[in-house]
């Protein structure tokens, strides 16, 4: 174990630009009075503020080796370095150099072992936590979070999925939730159907039938119970918050020195989308990118794959870090698993639940550490293996969410949130 | 607690109480004279005793029988026909009227369908099947057989057999879903969900035993599709073993034969080596056989006589017109989750059973009730036990959500010509086509299958944006922002709302009186004529806005159609 959190470092004294301009801000608006150059203030502002979460997808499987675990000079270990990082003693692969700039505010776990080495099962028993088997379809961590923290005051749908292809909404995540617990997802970063205002309409043209909606509404309820119009009413508010946010996804929009910072790929456009999402204030962003799953040629595959993800990881861990956002945003970056140490016969590494590794970083998240460890070869953990489960409870404790105690109800039959025989990692929570 | 931390005390089933929970009691009400609405009234009535909202005024009752008996609203014609009308039962004579109109029978085609097939993917076999069924009035226990037990010989009734067949459909690399199949039949004929009770008793239903789950499957687990047809049908395999389990928490080795729910184990017969079929099955061409001792078919003859699977049907029919179901949810029927009214409960049943299971006669008699006719509209003395949330379920009506197609068909209607449409028969399939010899009749059969392929796109439209999603029932009232996105920004809707020939918005802007325009509006979109202060509002509306009267009156159209008023039945 590497945790180095008992010293003080001297980043944790500094204090950016933005943040100042964040704290005078608001103690012009007078809910900070007059101490803005406390840090302590900023947090204890921050911490009033609602929870969120970024959550990054490396779909098919990204090597633990040629990112947070590398074993260089192994018999396994692959062609790529390990570099240092910010942080004394921690060092990560060479594919990964922006990252490494940021490992001051990263917890990296390289003791994942977990069940499942299909991606088809896989991707859904890790992103529903694979509790136990009630008969009952859990909801993806997305939705769980969507309820049980709520959308907050942005108006906003409390889901938002940034994805490669098709978008729309994606009800499945949900699970017994319930629809209205589902992503509503941005494929290529394009909103889904009829989200942008009709072209026979200007906007005050949109207010004023929406106005005699609203007044229809007040005479129907007036004698009425008021539960069905003012679900009808919270969705069309809903719908038009989103529908005024053009600028969460018209990417011409978009800051072209941030686009620039974040790189015009995919992983790139879209992360810039998920922080502007996340300042928007919708609770849970999920960002996913495609084709990691390198059974052929895992080298080359990951030697373009993941600068990519460095770029725009390092980019927003540093922008989120930068607005005073790491307070309550929690971002978690992973796969369904890792990948093989085994080399197989075409250049390629398979899939390996065995022995893998995650990073993350924001609110209740410990700053610069490293849990867990494999062993030389990177085959196994060396000791005290941690399964999906023990993650859901600590993300869950990270943001605040007491795992234990909290259960969904499910039509009266009470559901643990998270898997009943695991428990929050301590080492990784702040 | 959970179940891996506490011992599991196995709990004997009390036979007694089970039976008692059970009892089919038809004596009792077969010898009261008066009319099956009155004895409802009575029953609704009396636990409530104190205040209840007064009877619905005519246009309120007139849109929710137009909704709940035909899937629309009426259309202005039909509207200012009935509220002009002075005749004392012209109330009686509109669900009489509505009933024997062929739309009546569609109507209950699509409850049924979105009931039993909960928004999977249809089939035109089972939705012929469903309307010929209707359209002749057929008998709830007579159709449950037929969906239980199909019989793919006949050409008539075959399309039953998509109830299973898609539910044994395989979704990608999926095993087939054995499992979902029997919890969906459990739920929807007998008003029992079994899901909990597959890998043992029922944690939290004392009565759910995973000796019910798995006696059930034992009728639908030999079943698979067949492949020698080209359309729904069921194959059995023949079997000669019951269905080994064991409890996850006692891991003892138990059996069980076909069973339905809390009733006797049905005995398997068996034949000698070569004797098993009364029609043996041909590899050739992939037929199946036909067994002498069919599971499924001792389902279909034992099913009429489950107590269960008359109060489901009538805690489901009772649904569909109140608002509410007698138990909810509709499929928790157990001792721990009483009827809120159980003698009625009994009553609905037994009258059911009694009656043959006639659904039109079962509707009619609930249209009847006062109980059906009250207003949604809270009383002034009641207000207070809204806010408090303390109103009881009958003081005043429910209201009810409206279908994807209740939605569309009132939505064409609003903003049409005025006249009544008939969308539902546009949208019956093909396949019930006379088969046309002219050439006259062919040009005919073409144009109305342009039609109908348009009206089937607008169906799919509506339905992607409004419809909940697959294998989930639609009982309540659930908006949904993408929904509301569709209703602010969908290219259709929003072009029928520009003015063309003498739809709506064309016969609002060449009326010049505020009071003309509002009594065209609301009656045609909300069935009823608008308050002074509706029209006070709407004249201000035309007069201040800067916008052009087409765009005016367009809005004032929008602004009713997405107006919870219109989206529910009230």
């Amino acid at each position: 174990m590497m945790d180095q959190s008992a010293l003080c470092r001297p980043w944790e004294h500094t204090i950016s630009r933005r943040q100042f301009v964040a704290a005078g801000a608001a103690a012009t608006a007078g809910t900070l009075g007059l101490a803005p150059f406390l840090q302590t203030s900023i947090a204890e502002e921050v911490q009033k503020q609602h929870k969120q979460v970024l959550f990054i997808w490396l779909d098919g499987g990204m090597s633990q080796l040629e990112s947070w675990d590398p074993k260089p000079n192994s018999q396994f270990g692959g062609p790529f370095r390990a570099i240092a990082t910010s942080v004394p003693g921690i060092h990560i692969s060479e594919l990964l150099p922006r990252s490494a700039e940021q490992m001051h505010h990263l917890a990296i776990i390289r003791s994942l072992c977990t069940q499942d080495n299909s991606h088809s099962a896989g991707v859904a028993r890790i992103q529903r936590g694979d509790p136990k088997d009630r008969g009952v379809t859990y909801p993806y961590f997305g939705s769980a979070v969507a309820k049980l923290l709520g959308p907050g005051k942005s108006g906003l749908p409390p889901y938002v999925w940034i994805k490669p292809g098709s978008g729309g909404f994606m009800y499945k995540d949900a699970g017994f939730l319930g629809p209205k617990y589902g992503a509503l997802a941005f494929g290529d970063g394009q909103p889904p159907e009829n989200l942008t205002l009709h072209e026979s309409l200007t906007p005050s043209q949109d207010d004023v039938r929406n106005r005699l909606r609203e007044a229809a509404n007040q005479r129907y309820s007036n004698r009425r119970r008021k539960s069905v119009t003012e679900a009808n009413s919270y969705v069309y508010d809903m719908a038009r918050s989103l529908m005024k946010r053009q600028d969460l996804f018209d990417s011409t929009q978009f800051d072209a020195r941030d686009v620039q910072r974040y790189g015009t790929h995919e992983i790139g456009r879209h992360m810039l989308q998920a922080r502007l999402m996340l300042e928007a204030g919708v609770t849970f962003v999920k960002v996913n990118s495609y084709g990691w799953d390198t059974h052929g040629d895992n080298f080359n595959g990951h030697a373009s794959l993941v600068p990519k993800f460095d770029q725009a990881f390092a980019a927003i861990v540093a922008d989120l870090a930068d607005r005073g956002m790491l307070d309550n945003v929690l971002v978690i970056a992973m796969s369904e698993f890792g990948r093989t140490p085994r080399i197989n016969g075409h250049v390629g590494r398979d899939h390996w639940p065995e022995a893998w590794s995650l990073a993350m970083a924001g609110t209740g998240v410990k700053k610069g550490v490293v849990v867990g460890e494999t062993n030389d070869k990177g085959t196994f953990v060396k000791d005290g293996e941690f399964d999906i489960g023990h993650m859901f409870h600590t993300w869950f404790a990270a943001l605040d969410i007491d795992s234990r105690e909290t259960a969904y109800n499910n039509a009266g039959q009470p559901l643990p949130i998270a898997h009943d025989d695991m428990q929050a990692i301590k080492d990784l929570l702040s | 607690m959970w179940p891996g931390d506490v011992p599991i005390v196995f709990r004997r089933i009390s036979i007694l109480s089970v039976f008692a929970w059970l009892a089919v009691g038809t004596t009792a009400y077969a010898d009261d004279p008066n009319p099956l609405h009155e004895r409802i009234d009575d029953l609704i009535q009396e636990p409530l005793k104190a205040v209840v909202a007064g009877p619905a005024s005519d246009a309120e009752f007139m849109r929710r029988l137009y909704l709940d008996l035909i899937g629309r609203i009426p259309s202005r014609t039909e509207a200012s026909e009935f509220l002009n009308d002075a005749s004392s039962n012209k109330r009686t004579l509109l669900i009489d009227r509505l009933m024997a109109s062929d739309d009546f029978p569609d109507r209950l085609a699509n409850v049924l369908d979105v009931m039993l097939m909960e928004r999977m993917e249809g089939h035109d076999e089972w939705r012929a099947y469903l309307r010929a069924a209707l359209k002749a009035n057929r008998p709830w226990h007579v159709m449950a057989g037929e969906i239980a037990s199909p019989d793919s010989e006949n050409e008539a009734t075959r399309g039953s057999a998509f109830f299973i067949s898609k539910r044994l459909e395989k979704y990608g690399q999926n095993p087939t879903d054995y499992p979902g199949l029997v919890r969906d039949f459990g739920r929807l004929f007998l008003g029992v969900d079994l899901q909990c009770a597959q890998c043992h008793d029922h944690l939290f239903v004392d009565d759910y035993k995973q000796a019910d789950y798995q006696g059930l499957f034992a009728f639908f687990g030999p079943t698979s599709i067949r492949r020698d047809l080209t359309y729904p049908a069921i194959a059995e395999k023949l079997v000669t073993d019951k269905v080994a389990y064991k409890s996850v928490f006692i891991m003892a080795d138990e059996q069980t034969g076909p069973r339905l729910p809390f009733r006797e184990e049905i005995e398997v017969q068996t034949f000698p080596k070569g004797e098993e079929y009364s029609q043996p099955p041909d590899g050739k061409t992939r037929f199946p056989g036909k067994l002498k001792f069919s599971p499924l078919s001792e389902l279909g003859k034992r099913l009429p006589d489950h107590p269960l699977f008359r109060k489901n049907i009538a805690n489901r029919l009772w649904w569909v017109m109140m608002g509410r179901g007698l138990v909810t949810p509709l499929d928790q029927h157990h001792r721990e989750n009483p009827a809120s009214h159980p003698d009625l409960l009994n009553l609905l049943g037994d009258e059911l059973s009694v009656r043959d299971y006639d659904m039109r006669w079962f509707l009619r008699e609930l249209a009847l009730t006062r109980a059906y006719q009250r207003s949604s509209l809270i009383p002034e003395p009641l207000q207070d036990a809204d806010a408090n949330g303390n109103l009881s379920t009958y003081q005043i009506a429910i209201e009810k959500p409206l279908s994807t197609e209740q939605f569309l068909f009132s939505v064409v209607q609003a903003v049409g010509d005025g006249e009544a449409v008939d969308m539902q028969t546009e949208l019956r399939d093909s396949a019930e086509d006379v088969e046309s010899t002219t050439e006259e009749e062919a040009i005919v059969r073409n144009a109305s299958d342009a039609l109908r392929e348009q009206l089937t796109e607008l169906k799919a439209r509506f339905s992607k944006a409004i419809a909940g999603p697959p294998r989930q029932p639609e009982i309540d009232h659930q908006p949904s922002v993408k929904a509301a996105l569709f209703l602010l920004n969908d290219d259709v809707l929003l072009r029928w709302l520009e003015p063309d020939s003498d739809n709506l918005v064309a016969r609002l802007m060449i009326q010049d009186e505020p009071q003309m325009v509002a009594d065209e509006l609301y009656l045609t979109v909300l069935s009823r004529f608008p308050t002074d202060e509706e029209v006070t509002d709407l004249a201000d509306h035309l007069s201040n806005g800067s916008d052009e009267r087409a765009k005016a009156c367009g809005q004032l159209v929008w602004g009713l159609l997405a107006s919870t008023e219109f989206c529910v039945n009230h």
